[in-house]
């Protein structure tokens, strides 16, 4: 593990390279099928946008998780690929990190996950143009202010009070549901003993109906998400950029 | 957990079950958690500490077990129910989205003398005024001149109308749903009544097949109950042994099942049974068995008319041959055609001849709801055709319609709307502005499914007989009141009293027959405790294994080809997997992208590219489709998983109505179905054949797939 | 050779080279005075145009985007970056063609330099503005821009120093500031000059600016001194932001960007659009002031023409070099890139931005007689500020349509971009106008310093030309 600690020169956030994670995720694609809970459920949790119908065509939509499917072959013989739910895969050696001039996504020493930093963020949009899984998304708009769209006062209702609502012009994306981490090792601290396999998990993996999506650490050899991602068939997407994925996807399956 | 708890026991037993509920008390007198302000919260809510509540999810009839967070009074976020047996803790997209429903911008807010307007009328009456109407309706009319129309969820204000009904003397209430109607649910019913002797809902075990052939039955979607075949579809794929499941989907449009399945077989609308029974054949002739119902197919001639080789059902049926556990399952499009209940008898005789009914992996009977006597399903298409016409004779003087959307779900050849101007007194009870709604003299909105009391029996998908329970998760965010409230009320001061106070005592008194039986999830010495237990854990059920294995009976097929109407192309319409036939106004919905085209917030027209190339039309070109019955015009998909004499249409969109996320956006595929029913009484919609004609304009689909980097639209040749 | 063909070679050496024209100080003084001072309607009308278009165009659309976010402009995923970036280039590049010639060609005593090094560093100062407007735009939270400076603050929150981005901001900084330095010191003379001509506010005016500037032999002294250092210590300055500007994209990990060769081709890009401009506001210039004629000649438009073919075949073999290299490399992805720049809806840029930049000037500018015509050489400069504007749309949006994700690839179509764009373009001209009537804008004292320099010497029956080092 390699750290540029630039606390040096007196920065808070540090780059840190990490072939080693906290938190991972195990997605099958055998067994997706392309339901869109995962979608919705992370739009609930993490208080996420609408866009409308004009922009989510334009490439704005919000999806911190989205569902890709390619086409093989030609009618009659023609197969859908396997579903591949794409989202942040938290890289532990992450493209978008470095070339934020102002280190709104970082690295978290604790949780080993990337982070973005919704208040320091002042959207050069750097992050989103270097991140080689297309992740990220940006806030065009003030899709979330009711003073412009006043069905919003009536839906924020639901708004979860654990995650910030993001204004126009800043950047987010997935956070491996970062506040349930943190909720989980509060009440697990609290309780004098660590988080325990299974205990929490993240919206996506919560709302699958398949079990396509399995989310732990995986640091420990003995958790599920550990396990499965030991499998033969699991592999890490554009593995060769070097980006160290904290999410494996199992492909084929036979 | 038999001896009497107390309150505050009870709290504490709340806060063991690690994600069930904490309850907010155990009699009417607390029935809501109020919003309150951070100075006066109930003892036991914490200042950042949510607290959840197990309820149903109404979003479709399956009745899957929820828990809502929640926290200082407002609903935050859908979670399954890890105990409940239907969804181990799953939810679908809709069920998700389920909080903008709750505080959707354009309920109804409050009593409203409607008017039969087009829009949502400004005259609010209070309550009182509200029951006092309902009572006059019911005191003024002779009872069968009274009709209550009601929809496929919740079921305990469907018993509390039947009772009502049946005190007042008037007709029992008919359910109706576009889910039941797509589904072909009195089809699949009928079959199995034939075949085994019973009318059930049949249960598929999917999770224990090892080769799954389905015809038609989009199962992954809106089928039944997606969140537990989806399970099954899963464990399925996983497989025993590590032998991963195998999938053979059968039908002319590749739906989202068949997009993960492991071969798609476009074979000819309508051809589903006679393929099933020539697979019945060949795999019997393979296994060296005696083909019984099917000994008199012609293969080859079944594959002609399927348009599929004879070597491929050879092989295929050699799949199922060699399959340890092999199941076949029919539903969706495929069962709504003339034939479709030779179809559906088909597919469960090729079950039969495989040997796996009653079996592992194979077909059984859904077990039913503790305390139900027999399997209720809604109203076919032919009854509620029936039912319009006696509406349209002016028989029914006074019409309650509660969850429900004919105006919108059923099609407009039935001829609803007209009919609905000759009754005297409507009186909807919608919680969202619908079409039906809105044509009615008055609306007494119902609280939302999250603000309710009640309960839903689990009519298929989960292997134990369960009854599903709902309770409010938040105070009622507008003035709205529970229907089974107002009909409570409105009975007593008709004079027709039924004997429960209000709501909450009406599901308390069903529950009171379960307190003393034995085998449940839970048990309590006492009604209160154990209603106490009901809203803790989401309902109650008996844990065993409730499946039945009915006798399988050789059945009398009579494979008739599918009767088409005039046209060109044949229609699969589909329910849209995202939208259901209710989430349109859900805006999270209409912004998830549709599992195969990723289309978003509008309806689309799914044409084979070859097709399209002959008609010289491109992705996005507004097209007509036209049926004897309506026509309706849609930005085309080119859709490469269709066959070329087919085009695909999805239902959900096209509401005139229904809030401002759902009104005027895309069309109804409805419009476009005559009334044409199959021997079961189902809609056979997919019989409509249509014409397709270029409306000259243009209007591009929000899609989230990328049309240059999926189809490679705007790369040049030779990619 | 006789007398009268002698007569007439001298003659005609005069009428084509202004080195060898000279005219009296007190003459040439009032005539740029005069080209300050002479302002007809014409001006004044399109000076208010311009001026309502940067009030619409720049301020209003600007202010609005501020308020309603980036949503009403084009960018979109994958596009995060789009015209403003390219804008910002662009100026950047407009920006080099001042520091290229006062300082290179100073450096290497260019004498045709000497009457046109202040109409170009006008450009590198008033592009480089245009440059931070349009970098700004592009910001998502421009009210938080202040936070990529690295000022103390006591949450010790410092910007990223391993982002390009921050590299890129420090270098535009330092070149604003250089070249403004740059663009001032030799105008001191020229303002002491303009002081001591004029009366009223404008008296007062360049007395502030020519900082009591008198002419005498040490304020000369060290105003060379100073000129001389600068004027080699802004060669590396130049050199360095337009290759940290491609760095923006060289450093990023995506196809078409990571190469290493951005950096030089982009400076070389930057010379041929600033080139492409100084020779079309030369030409603007010598045909609307008065008493231009006179200062910018044909033999001008030659000397750049020269260094324009140059400059285009050097971009030429970057370009090509480029291209190999990606095309080479094999990456699947790089290949897509590179079959969507040709085939794909936006080929037709591709081939303008080939013809632009290549064809058209090499086509030109071999012609002597065609590179000494003012209007030609203009338009060609005109075109190739088209075609290089041209490369770096297809280096930014086109490419970015193309990534590793082709679930995400999508085309951009600019929307409040382009009253931007326009405002941007009109806000340069506008300043370009404000300061041809406020500040000389030929350098007199170089012009006539040169003219000093320069003198007919006779071998024999031969006149020659020679140039003495005045020190």
């Amino acid at each position: 593990m390699t750290t540029i600690d630039l606390n040096l020169v007196g920065a808070k956030g540090a780059l840190v390279e990490e072939a080693e994670g906290k938190w991972g995720m195990v997605i099958d694609q055998d067994i997706c099928t392309g339901c869109q809970a995962c979608v919705v459920a992370c739009a609930m949790e993490n208080n996420i946008a609408f866009v409308g119908e004009e922009d989510s065509g334009y490439g704005r939509s919000m999806h911190w998780i989205r569902i890709e499917r390619f086409w093989e072959g030609e009618y009659p013989e023609v197969k859908m690929t396997h579903y591949q739910p794409m989202l942040c895969q938290q890289c532990g050696k992450a493209p978008c990190e470095p070339v934020c001039p102002a280190f709104a996504t970082v690295h978290s020493q604790a949780e080993k996950v990337n982070l973005q930093v919704y208040n320091r963020c002042v959207g050069t949009r750097y992050c989103a143009n270097n991140c080689p899984y297309q992740v990220r998304s940006f806030n065009w708009r003030d899709y979330n202010d009711d003073r412009l769209d006043e069905a919003i006062a009536s839906l924020k209702n639901h708004f979860n009070p654990d995650v910030t609502v993001r204004r126009r012009g800043i950047m987010e994306k997935c956070t491996f549901c970062i506040q349930r981490i943190h909720k989980a090792q509060d009440k697990a601290k609290s309780e004098g003993r660590a988080v325990a396999d299974g205990e929490f998990t993240t919206a996506c993996a919560q709302a699958c109906p398949a079990d396509a999506i399995v989310f732990g650490r995986v640091d420990d050899p003995e958790s599920l998400v550990s396990q499965l991602a030991r499998q033969s068939h699991g592999v890490h997407h554009l593995e060769e950029l070097g980006t160290l994925p904290r999410v494996t996807y199992l492909v084929g399956g036979q | 957990m038999t001896q009497k708890i107390s309150r505050r026991d009870m709290l504490k037993l709340a806060g063991l079950g690690a994600t069930t509920a904490v309850l907010t008390g155990c009699g009417p007198a607390s029935k809501y958690v109020k919003r309150e302000p951070y100075f006066s919260m109930p003892e036991y809510t914490y200042n950042g500490e949510s607290t959840f509540y197990a309820t149903t999810c109404r979003e479709c009839a399956a009745g899957c077990g929820t828990v809502i967070r929640t926290m200082q009074g407002r609903a935050l976020k859908v979670e399954g129910n890890k105990n409940h047996p239907l969804n181990l803790g799953k939810t679908c997209a809709r069920g998700q989205a389920a909080l903008e429903g709750l505080y959707n911008p354009d309920r109804v807010t409050g009593p409203l003398k409607q008017g039969r307007g087009n829009k949502l009328s400004g005259s609010a009456v209070t309550w009182d005024n509200a029951i006092g109407t309902v009572a006059e309706a019911l005191k003024n009319h002779k009872p069968d001149e009274i009709a209550f129309l009601m929809g496929l969820a919740p079921d305990h204000l469907f018993d509390l109308a039947s009772e009502l009904t049946g005190q007042l003397g008037a007709p029992a209430p008919i359910r109706f749903g576009a889910l039941g109607m797509f589904e072909s649910r009195a089809t699949l019913s009928r079959a199995a009544e034939e075949l085994f002797g019973q009318a059930a809902m049949p249960f598929f075990d999917l999770a224990n097949a090892d080769v799954v052939f389905s015809f038609g039955a989009n199962f992954l979607e809106t089928w039944l109950s997606p969140v537990a075949y989806t399970r099954g579809y899963s464990r399925m794929r996983k497989g025993k042994n590590r032998r991963r499941g195998y999938l053979v989907q059968f039908e002319a449009r590749m739906s989202q099942t068949a997009a993960v399945a492991d071969e798609w077989i476009p074979i000819k609308p309508g051809s589903e049974g006679l393929v099933a029974a020539a697979i019945g054949k060949l795999a019997a002739e393979a296994r060296g068995a005696s083909a019984g119902a099917f000994k008199n197919v012609d293969a080859a001639a079944a594959a002609k008319a399927a348009g599929v080789s004879l070597e491929k059902l050879e092989y295929l049926a050699g799949l199922l041959a060699s399959a340890f556990n092999p199941l076949a399952l029919a539903g969706g499009a495929a069962l709504a055609q003339s034939n479709g209940l030779q179809t559906a008898k088909s597919v469960l005789a090729l079950d039969a001849l495989l040997g796996n009914i009653g079996q592992p992996g194979g077909v059984f009977l859904s077990p039913l709801a503790p305390g139900q006597e027999a399997y209720h399903r809604p109203a076919s298409a032919q009854e509620m055709g029936e039912f319009v016409q006696k509406i349209n004779s002016g028989a029914v003087k006074v019409l309650f319609i509660h969850g429900v959307n004919p105006a919108f779900e059923l099609p407009k050849s039935f001829g609803f709307i007209e009919a609905l101007k000759k009754v005297e007194t409507v009186i909807s009870f919608a919680t969202f502005p619908d079409e039906t709604a809105l044509m009615a003299d008055y609306i007494f909105p119902d609280h939302h499914g999250l603000e309710s009391f009640g309960y839903q029996r689990v009519f298929t998908g989960a292997a134990e007989s369960a009854l599903s329970g709902a309770q409010p998760t938040v105070t009622p965010f507008h003035d709205t009141r529970a229907t089974a409230d107002v009909l409570l009320a409105a009975a007593a001061q008709a004079g027709q009293a039924l004997p429960y106070a209000d709501e909450y005592e009406f599901v308390k008194s069903k529950l009171r027959q379960f307190v003393p039986l034995s085998g449940g999830f839970f048990a309590a010495p006492e009604i209160n405790t154990f209603m106490a237990y009901f809203q803790q854990y989401g309902g109650w059920w008996q844990t065993g294994n409730a499946l039945v294995a009915p006798a399988a009976a050789n059945a009398k097929l009579n494979l008739a080809e599918a009767e088409f109407e005039e046209g060109e192309f044949f229609l699969v319409p589909f329910v849209s997997p995202t939208l259901g036939e209710a989430g349109a106004n859900k805006p999270w919905l209409q912004e998830a992208p549709d599992p195969t085209t990723t289309v978003m917030w509008n309806t689309w027209v799914e044409i084979n590219p070859e097709t399209a190339h002959e008609l010289h039309l491109e992705n996005d070109d507004i097209v007509r489709i036209v049926s004897a019955a309506g026509e309706v015009e849609a930005p085309v998909y080119l859709y490469p998983a269709i066959r070329p004499d087919t085009i695909a249409i999805p239902f959900g969109q096209g509401h005139t109505a229904y809030g401002r996320y759902a009104a005027g956006r895309g069309v109804n595929p409805a419009d476009l179905f005559g009334p044409r029913v199959n021997e079961a009484g189902d809609l056979a919609f997919a019989g409509t054949k249509v014409r397709v004609e270029k409306a000259g304009k243009y209007r591009v689909l929000s899609r989230l797939e990328s049309k240059i980097g999926v189809y490679g639209e705007g790369m040049g040749e030779g990619h | 050779m006789s007398e009268k063909q002698q007569h007439d070679h001298e003659k005609h050496l005069r009428e084509e080279h202004l080195m060898l024209d000279p005219l009296p100080r007190g003459q040439m003084n009032d005539m740029v005075m005069e080209s300050m001072h002479t302002t007809s309607w014409k001006f004044w009308a399109v000076f208010f145009i311009l001026s309502a278009f940067v009030a619409w165009g720049l301020f209003y659309s600007w202010g609005k985007m501020i308020l309603e976010g980036l949503g009403i402009a084009g960018v979109n995923r994958p596009s995060y970056w789009g015209i403003f970036l390219v804008n910002t280039v662009f100026w950047i590049g407009i920006s080099h063609a001042g520091t290229f010639i006062s300082a290179i060609l100073r450096v290497f005593k260019a004498e045709f330099r000497r009457p046109f090094t202040r109409a170009a560093e006008l450009m590198t100062t008033f592009g480089l503005v245009q440059a931070g407007f349009s970098i700004f735009m592009h910001m998502g939270r421009v009210w938080l821009s202040y936070w990529l400076f690295p000022y103390p603050n006591q949450r010790e929150l410092w910007p990223n120093f391993h982002s390009p981005l921050t590299w890129d901001l420090l270098a535009i900084t330092t070149y604003l500031l250089s070249s403004t330095m740059y663009l001032f010191l030799p105008l001191i003379p020229d303002l002491a000059m303009a002081r001591d001509k004029s009366t009223g506010w404008r008296k007062n005016f360049y007395k502030v600016l020519a900082l009591g500037f008198r002419g005498t032999e040490g304020e000369w002294t060290h105003l060379r001194h100073a000129m001389n250092i600068f004027a080699w210590a802004i060669i590396p300055v130049m050199f360095s932001v337009h290759t940290i500007v491609s760095w923006d994209f060289a450093m990023a990990t995506r196809p078409g960007w990571s190469s290493s060769i951005f950096g030089p081709y982009f400076v070389i890009g930057a010379l041929h659009s600033g080139m492409g401009a100084v020779v079309l506001v030369l030409g603007v210039v010598r045909g609307t002031m008065k008493n231009m004629k006179y200062f910018i000649r044909p033999e001008h438009f030659d000397g750049i023409g020269k260094l324009m073919l140059m400059i285009s075949m050097g971009w030429g073999y970057f370009f090509f070099n480029d291209y190999l290299v990606q095309w080479y490399g094999g990456d699947k992805w790089t290949k897509q890139l590179l079959h969507w720049h040709e085939a794909g809806p936006m080929g037709w840029m591709w081939f303008a931005m080939l013809i632009f930049n290549v064809v058209i000037p090499w086509a030109v500018l071999w012609n002597r007689k065609w590179r000494s015509t003012p209007w030609l050489v203009g338009t060609v400069g005109l075109l190739i500020n088209f075609g290089m504007w041209f490369e770096r749309y297809i280096i930014i949006p086109i490419s970015l349509t193309i990534n590793r994700a082709p679930f995400t690839w999508r085309l951009y179509k600019p929307g409040i971009e382009i009253p931007l764009s326009l405002g941007t373009l009109a806000f340069f001209i506008l300043l370009y106008m404000a300061a041809s009537r406020l500040i000389p804008l030929i350098p007199v004292w170089e012009v006539q310093e040169g003219q000093m320099a320069h003198e007919f010497k006779k071998f024999g029956r031969e006149t020659v030309v020679t140039v003495s080092e005045l020190e």
